[in-house]
């Protein structure tokens, strides 16, 4: 599968690419404006990405802006809620306000700081990427 | 509930939610035991309940919380659509309480941050059974099946991090010696060392790799460093030690330090001040915090020296905070500490002086008198809450052992809104629990022959009564079982050897009940799961000593006993007299102030062995002299030229002799420190006005010690 990671803090970044390798090709980039970038380009290209993990935290645009944005462009593109981009949501911030938008924005799953790993496969399995 | 908050608000939230709905089904539940069946709201609210705490958990991905749940929002379903008959009820319960215990359980091993781990599989199989067989009883009863309803999965999930050990604050301060080279680069070295185990990190001056000019200001300065990480400080100090170091201190930050810190850097903004208007009705209580909309998270461009940025500032409007115990205890040390200084100021022997008027300061100083008053009301409230939870856990605890005995016993609650400080409660709910089990156990009988021929109903009752009555808190467990028989009590003490040679006649009523809190008493042959091993009574006494409270104990026997436990209010501060005995001061408490008299000297009676006796009003009481009895020099011995006082305790007197009055006030109580040895009959000390010190008279050993003797 194609993943695309956003992630600033480097320890984290690197942690999760050698975790996610293992599922398939990791794009990675370091802001949110940068990951939008990568998602139009795959978009374009008519290679999506199937998973795309976004840190919450992040410069230029943040992970919830990223999120709204990914969303925002399947709709105008009709692309249908079945066939979206999984995105999971990677962030220390755990407040029950910040999980909740997430989940508004339409995110599939948040995931606290530091990640369990052992939960993190079984989500995988529950939304069929693996 | 054990209240180790881990940090995930997420996960947080969900044990709480989980835990309220948990306590109200169990609420539900032990209202309705009895009961033939559950009503149809009853119904919809568990079903609910289950509901809830199914979707929750499965988007927390706790999954065999999940699946107990579900099965048990099954049979809800069924019953809720198809309405049979015939349920059978006690089963059902007890299945309802079974899932309770799992689900409470598993979320204990959250709390403490472990695993899930706890074994679905025995449980699913018993619903399962039930499930089947309440299905063919619906058959039977020619209702159709309901359809199978739709199974709606969480489409989202939530992971919770894993637990993580506590995190440590140190402040690193690093001298360089003086002829370092570029100083800047070392202490970069030492920033980048530690980035391996920070997990925050800040450090001045912060443009080190920028400016050249911070090498110099940290040659003179040194390089402030605060971190937060999981290593010692031994780890951290190995990671920036260099041979350039000339000085490496190394402090260990609190938590709440190490947030000040940040602050005064300028990192976080400082914490908002709770809402000022304190007065404000609480309807603004659930207003939730401003939400999170997407652009808040940005993280500005890093600036060299800045980790990433902390989570934005706290909303700025909340009118409720959760405030750690310590300060709320340290806080109501301090309020004490007022008090007393307020009696220093207002009673300071300076104003003594004869003929002197103070109008302006008396004002002034009732005006203080009024606010400290105040302020004493408001951190008492703060610390007050409701019994309403130790009761329901009481009513819980009757449920089990009584089902588990075989006896039939209904509870009844009176009071349970009684508010006592938080400090209280803890301490009670072990010895309430002890106390609620031995009734159940001990006093309600076995056979329901044994109660009818008593004229009594077939079912036993437990009462659990709270209230407030004079600065006290009288919280009491009664049972109408077979009470406590006097003689055996004695034999069993006897046979033991707890009390010697004396004749049962020696004893007063409550004496020989009281005996039952003696270590190593036990009457009952059997010992059971539950009571029996003659261990808990005696510590219940001890536990409810140690909060300043009592046992009653009181019993009728073949009608039923009543435990009740006393305690008063506040642990801190009570009204007490200040009298004078010679020239030392002693604190008498209001309460057991029975009468102030003068008297004459033939009111006395002295026995041939020296005891002494007052006769008021053609009643005797003992006399004790305390000058003698603490060998106080100075003091009145003729009782025609002091004032007698008649203090009782439980409903015994004794009498004192007294010099002088001083007068009655606020008594900050304080502990008479460890290093003199535990006086009798006097249970603390304070400070007066005039700085010295007053003890307080502990009228309950006093009078004890009288009666012993006689």
């Amino acid at each position: 599968m194609k993943i695309l990671m956003a992630e600033d803090d480097f320890a984290s970044r690197k942690f999760m690419d050698n975790y996610l390798s293992q599922y398939g090709e990791c794009d990675v980039t370091v802001d949110g404006e940068e990951a939008v970038d990568a998602f139009m380009m795959a978009l374009e290209d008519n290679e999506p990405y199937d998973l795309i993990c976004l840190d919450v935290m992040m410069p230029v645009m943040d992970g919830y802006q990223v999120l709204k944005a990914i969303r925002d462009i399947e709709t105008q593109r009709g692309i249908s809620k079945k066939k979206r981009v999984k995105v999971i949501m990677t962030s220390a911030l755990n407040e029950e306000r910040n999980v909740k938008t997430a989940f508004e924005l339409g995110c599939e799953a948040y995931s606290g700081k530091p990640i369990d790993v052992e939960k993190f496969d079984k989500l995988l399995k529950k939304l069929e990427l693996i | 509930m054990a209240e180790e908050l881990n940090n995930d608000g997420m996960l947080d939230m969900f044990l709480y939610e989980s835990g309220q709905l948990l306590e109200k089904l169990e609420g539900i539940i032990l209202e309705k035991q009895d009961a033939d069946c559950f009503d149809e709201s009853d119904i919809n609210e568990i079903f609910r309940i289950m509901h809830t705490i199914k979707g929750s958990s499965g988007i927390m991905m706790f999954e065999n919380i999940t699946k107990v749940t579900h099965r048990l929002e099954d049979v809800f379903f069924y019953l809720r659509e198809s309405q049979p008959d015939n349920v059978p009820h006690l089963e059902l319960v007890d299945k309802v309480l079974d899932v309770s215990d799992f689900v409470n359980g598993e979320m204990e091993k959250i709390k403490a941050g472990e695993k899930t781990d706890g074994d679905e599989g025995p449980l699913l199989k018993e619903l399962d059974d039930f499930l089947a067989k309440l299905k063919g009883e619906i058959k039977d009863q020619g209702i159709p099946l309901p359809k199978q309803k739709k199974n709606d999965e969480p489409s989202q999930f939530y992971i919770a991090p894993v637990a993580s050990e506590n995190s440590r604050f140190f402040q690193i301060v690093i001298h360089y010696r003086n002829d370092t080279m570029m100083s800047n680069l070392r202490a970069y070295a030492a920033t980048f060392a530690l980035k391996e185990v920070a997990e925050d990190m800040l450090y001045t001056p912060e443009d080190i790799m920028t400016n050249e000019s911070s090498a110099d200001v940290i040659l003179a300065e040194g390089f402030y460093i605060i971190l937060q990480t999981k290593s010692s400080a031994e780890e951290v100090h190995e990671l920036v030690d260099s041979t350039e170091a000339e000085n490496i201190e190394i402090t260990e930050l609190s938590a709440e330090e190490y947030g000040q810190k940040l602050v005064e850097h300028g990192r976080v903004d400082a914490p908002p001040a709770a809402s000022a208007k304190a007065s404000e009705p609480a309807k603004e209580e659930k207003k939730a915090p401003a939400p999170v909309v997407p652009g808040d998270y940005v993280v500005k461009s890093k600036e060299t020296g800045k980790g990433k940025t902390l989570a934005k500032n706290q909303p700025k409007k909340q009118s409720i905070i959760s405030v750690n115990v310590e300060k709320m205890d340290a806080l109501m040390d301090l309020i004490g500490e007022i008090v007393i200084a307020e009696a220093v100021v207002l009673q300071n022997p300076d104003l003594k002086v004869p003929g002197l008027e103070l109008p302006n300061f008396q004002k002034a100083g009732a005006q203080l008198s009024k606010i400290t008053t105040e302020l004493q009301e408001i951190i008492m409230s703060l610390r007050m809450m409701p019994l309403t939870n130790a009761f329901q856990k009481m009513k819980r605890i009757v449920f089990d052992v009584s089902r588990k005995l075989g006896k039939d016993i209904e509870v009844q609650v009176v009071g349970e809104n009684t508010e006592v400080d938080k400090n209280i409660i803890e301490h009670i709910t072990d010895p309430l629990m002890h106390l609620v089990r031995n009734s159940v156990d001990h006093g309600i009988e076995e056979n329901v022959e044994e109660r009818t021929s008593r004229g009594k109903p077939a079912k036993g009752r437990i009462t659990l009564e709270a209230k407030n009555e004079g600065g006290k808190v009288y919280i009491s467990v009664k049972d109408d079982g077979k009470g406590l028989s006097k003689e055996k009590l004695y034999e069993k003490a006897y046979s033991v050897g707890l009390i010697g040679e004396r004749p049962i006649t020696d004893f007063t009523d409550k004496e020989i009940y009281s005996f039952i809190t003696l270590p190593g008493f036990s009457t009952k042959e059997q010992v059971t799961e539950y009571s029996g091993r003659g261990v808990g009574m005696d510590v219940v006494v001890k536990n409810i000593q140690s909060i300043g409270g009592r046992l009653d104990i009181e019993s009728t026997e073949g009608a039923g006993s009543e435990m009740t436990l006393v305690i008063p209010l506040t642990l801190a501060i009570i009204n007490g007299i200040v009298v004078q005995i010679g020239s030392s001061s002693f604190v008498l408490e209001t309460a057991s102030v029975k009468t102030f008299m003068r008297i004459t000297s033939d009111s006395i009676i002295t026995e041939p062995d020296g005891e002494e006796y007052i006769v008021l009003r053609d009643e005797c009481y003992p006399f004790v002299r305390l000058n003698e009895k603490y060998n106080l020099k100075g003091a009145g011995t003729n009782v025609e030229d002091g004032i007698i006082v008649v203090l009782e305790h439980e409903s015994r007197q004794i009498c004192i002799l007294i010099d002088k009055l001083v007068q009655e006030q606020e008594i900050v109580v304080k502990p008479i420190p460890s290093y003199i040895k535990r006086v009798k009959g006097v249970s603390g000390c304070t400070q007066l006005g005039d700085g010295s010190i007053a003890l307080i008279l502990d009228i309950a050993s006093l009078v004890d010690n009288k009666e012993r003797r006689i």
